[in-house]
């Protein structure tokens, strides 16, 4: 039969009669296998339960272990135990009804006050929801909701029941099951049996439905046991059974119930009994919960904790997180990844032996069949994998069947194709942080083991080659290939939604070859010319500038689209580009690069997604030629200082030491002023502090007067290709003051950093400020010094990459429904508003420049 | 210690026939709206009771927003 829909689902409680229908056995033997290896009779494995082993014929629906699945058995509890999920429960229940007549704690008058609220709560189902709700009754319904809440917590205060007049005792629960009635323990089937005697209309004003849930079934006294399916046993290389937990933990219940009922039957002491309880008691609450906070935690033979129900289900290895909401999948490739600077940003390079592996689907009509056929037809390579028929019966192709699906083969059918050049595949790299981090990228088969990406969607991916690898899926229905090519692809994602401006762009050697390009005064021979411009498929050259001579601004302007206007500030100035041509400037960062990428914005805007696409490939191409012909490389000569330098270096080190000298001189003659907030310590520290990192400051002012852009590892700090200027001037100049904390190093020994020092000294040197540079190399108390500042920033940044994944995680999870819908409202998966306008202003970003230029019409 | 005057966006009371509008308007009804306390001090200065609704108007330098929130017990 099948449901022609869900109208509702109820959650209940099961009961014992309940448990005594589903169940297929009782079962009655502690045990699994006998001597034979063969299932016992009323055992934990019954046959009656469903078969695993393959070989075998389920007793109860007769099918196999393929066939079969699964059938319920159930225990008899010789005494009942509490169910530890619901000791709570039972709690509130016990503390708001009379100990003695076992009704609700409430004189009539306040049960008919607050019926009617029940009756409605209890009701509502049958309704359909209005679609304007009266405002009245909802705020009725949930005020006295929470009111009714509130009385029943209140009602453990009173003393006297208000219908048989009886005095109240005292309740205690025990965590996890142990209830108290005044100091005295009492026994689940006491418990059960005051449960069972609270009166149906009582158990309404709970909220609970008494046709559906017994409170008594709180307490257990069957207890239901799994099919085998659920609790496979594993047979180990050496032909040995290990069972699971499950099992283990059933055969720890059966066992104890067992014993328990020969006590009983053979009339031993009350306390043996007892124990035994007890004992049943903790196997069952474990059963449910091996986590159960009070109590120790069942372990199996080898001191392993036993992994029951509740472990099963919980956490990120539990059934939800770990099998329901992430799942593995077919149509999938992955590996190391590296760069090709041959490719455009839309591909993607694939080793043959994946692209031999995954498949796409190519649906055979009356307008390609000859294609298909010509697939099908093939043994090698682009060939078919598997013909699906119509009606999903899937057929491989061998040598074999080839020549009867070719006969077969007509429209409607569907061929599993191998992949090849220009089909449409996600790429992927995890973290997967936002939208930018899944693309689609048109497919190129390449040889090599490593798929292969262009260097500039490197960056959005934040992939970088040293080991890195990706994933690639392949979309299978024409729906999600629709939705690939027209939303996914690279090209149409180079602005970002967070600023809409460029965030595929150029970075380090080609940001550099861009600049040395287009530097004024770059002039290139024919020869070059022609071979810089052939790399980028442009085979004409530009207007010869003086001598015969090629200018690097002109061999640039061949890569740009005729008719791009555009004037935009540069790190060195104004740029200016006039119909294609590139008069004046220099294309660095600010117009190609990471800060702005003004050229890449523009010509996204006026040209579209495709220009912008080839124009990063061909910059790409052009920039690295220009740094292969200037020859870039950086070396230790880039960090040599003349003497000169080196005596203004020390000079710096000294003056800024000298300066936080006089200041500790002023706090220790006390005549230092302190600043508002702060202790005269803290004041001095500060300013101390303040002081030595100056020195940085100066070093670096300094330097910067004794290179040129001749220097290589200066220039490449300049232009942001590689590195900053800092590095440059802890390897040449000086390190400068180490920092823990954003303090200078201050614990270690007592009153010094390392033992080198006088008690309280509170000189530069004592405290992490270094004069030496990485060039010179670093003293033995630098060295320490430096390292207790690397440790402080290496902990200091992995901990903030920790919590602030964490925090984008639940921002994620709490927000993955929202959608802005058509009238530009943000609403969530129910449909209810969120923000009533997008971000409270309707803008994307990426779609500014276009929203500006319709409101100008 | 209260926020300064010129911090706290404008609130108002949504009369009854804009409730009705403003349901229509978004095809939700009125406790899909979000959700303000009666508590809060700007819906107790309006005297706002549960059930009803609050505008609030913001600005900022991309320009003027309206806001409504739905005020529940609290």
């Amino acid at each position: 039969m099948q449901a022609e829909g869900i109208d509702h689902i109820k959650f209940t409680t099961i009961s014992p009669d309940t448990i005594r229908k589903l169940s297929v056995a009782k079962l009655i033997v502690p045990d699994t296998y006998n001597e034979d290896g063969y299932p016992i009779d009323g055992g934990l494995v019954d046959q009656r339960l469903g078969v695993i082993d393959p070989g075998l014929k389920c007793k109860t629906c007769g099918g196999r272990a393929k066939t079969c699945p699964g059938h319920f058995g159930h225990i008899e509890l010789v005494r009942p135990v509490i169910h530890p999920e619901f000791a709570k429960t039972i709690y509130l229940l016990l503390q708001s009804t009379c100990s003695t007549c076992h009704r609700l704690l409430l004189t009539e008058s306040q049960i008919k006050d607050i019926g009617a609220v029940v009756k409605t709560f209890v009701t509502t189902e049958e309704e359909t929801e209005p679609t304007t709700v009266d405002i009245t009754t909802l705020t009725s319904t949930i005020s006295e909701q929470d009111s009714r809440m509130l009385l029943v917590k209140k009602l453990k205060s009173v003393k006297k029941c208000p219908h048989c007049e009886a005095v109240q005792p005292k309740l205690k629960l025990e965590r996890p099951t142990f209830f108290y009635v005044n100091g005295n323990k009492i026994k689940p089937d006491e418990i059960r049996d005051w449960l069972s005697k609270i009166p149906d209309n009582d158990l309404r004003l709970y909220g609970i439905d008494p046709t559906a849930t017994r409170p008594e079934w709180f307490v257990l006294t069957t207890l239901l046991v799994p099919p085998v399916n659920v609790r496979p046993s594993i047979t180990l290389e050496s032909g040995e059974r290990s069972e699971d937990d499950l099992t283990h933990k059933l055969v720890d219940i059966m066992r104890i119930n067992q014993r328990l009922e020969q006590d009983i039957d053979a009339g031993a002491p009350q306390i043996i009994i007892d124990d035994l309880w007890e004992l049943l008691q903790y196997q069952v609450t474990t059963y449910f919960n091996n986590e159960t906070p009070g109590i120790p935690v069942a372990r199996h033979r080898s001191t392993r904790p036993l992994k029951t129900l509740a472990q099963r289900l919980k956490g990120k290895e539990g059934r939800l997180r770990y099998n329901l909401s992430g799942k593995r999948v077919n149509f999938s490739a992955r590996t190391v990844i590296s760069s090709d600077a041959s490719l455009t940003i839309d591909q993607v390079g694939i080793p043959k032996r994946i692209a031999e592996n995954l498949t796409i689907p190519v649906y055979v009509t009356l307008w390609n069949i000859d294609d298909a056929r010509k697939y099908l037809e093939s043994k090698e390579y682009p060939s078919v994998i598997n013909v699906i028929l119509p009606g999903g019966i899937r057929k491989r192709v061998t040598d074999v069947t080839r020549e009867e699906l070719l006969k077969e083969l007509k429209p409607g059918h569907i061929l599993e194709r191998q992949m090849i050049d220009g089909d449409l595949a996600l790429f992927n790299r995890q973290p997967t942080l936002h939208r930018i981090s899944i693309m689609a990228h048109t497919v190129k088969v390449l040889p090599g083991r490593t798929m292969r990406l262009h260097v500039s969607v490197a960056y959005p991916y934040n992939a970088d080659f040293d080991g890195d690898e990706m994933n690639l899926h392949v979309p299978q229905s024409l729906e999600a290939q629709a939705e690939s090519r027209y939303l996914m692809q690279p090209r149409d994602q180079i602005l970002s939604p967070r600023d809409g401006r460029p965030i595929m762009f150029i970075e380090a050697d080609e940001l550099i070859g861009s600049y040395e390009l287009t530097k004024e005064g770059k002039y290139f021979t024919k020869d070059d010319a022609c071979r810089m411009l052939a790399a980028v498929g442009v085979y004409e050259l530009p207007k010869p500038g003086k001598g015969g001579m090629y200018s690097g601004r002109s061999i640039f302007s061949m890569i740009l689209p005729k008719g791009l206007n555009l004037e935009a500030k540069g790190s060195d100035g104004k740029v200016v580009i006039k119909d294609g041509e590139l008069i004046e400037g220099v294309i660095d960062e600010k117009l190609v690069g990471m800060a702005g990428g003004a050229l890449i914005l523009k010509m996204f805007e006026d040209y579209g997604a495709k220009t912008t696409r080839d124009f990063l490939l061909n910059i790409t191409k052009l920039a690295l030629m220009a740094t292969a012909a200037m020859g870039m490389t950086v070396s230790v000569k880039d960090y040599y200082n003349p003497d000169s330098l080196n005596v203004e270096r020390a000079k710096i080190a000294d003056e800024v030491a000298r300066k936080a000298e006089s200041i500790l001189e002023s706090y220790k003659q006390g005549k230092l002023e302190r600043l508002p907030g702060y202790t005269r310590k803290e004041t001095l520290e500060l300013l101390v502090m303040a002081q030595l990192e100056e020195a940085r400051r100066i070093a670096e002012a300094a330097l910067k007067k004794n290179v040129t852009v001749e220097n290589m590892a200066y220039l490449v700090a300049k232009t942001r290709a590689r590195g900053n200027i800092l590095n440059f001037v802890q390897i040449s100049m000086l390190l400068g003051q180490q920092s823990i904390r954003g303090r200078r190093p201050s614990r270690g020994y007592a009153g010094r950093v390392l033992p080198y020092f006088r008690r309280n000294d509170k000189s530069p040197g004592a405290k992490g400020f270094i004069r030496s540079s990485f060039f010179d190399g670093l003293l033995p108390k630098e060295f320490y010094m430096h390292a207790m500042g690397s440790r402080d920033s290496a902990m200091t940044k992995s901990l903030v990459t920790a919590v602030g994944g964490y925090l984008q995680r639940r921002l994620i999870n709490a927000m993955q429904d929202f959608y802005v819908s058509k009238d530009l409202s943000v609403r969530d998966a129910s449909g209810a508003l969120v923000q009533t306008l997008y971000g409270g202003d309707g803008v994307d970003p990426t779609k500014e420049k276009m929203a500006q230029e319709q409101k100008a019409k | 210690m209260a926020a300064p005057r010129e911090l706290i966006p404008e609130h108002e009371l949504v009369s009854e026939s804009d409730v009705k509008k403003l349901v229509k308007e978004y095809n939700i009804p009125l406790e899909k709206f979000p959700k303000i306390v009666a508590s809060d001090v700007q819906v107790q200065k309006l005297g706002a009771k549960p059930g009803q609704l609050v505008r609030i108007k913001r600005r900022d330098p991309t320009g003027n927003y309206v806001y409504y929130r739905y005020v529940v017990q609290g």
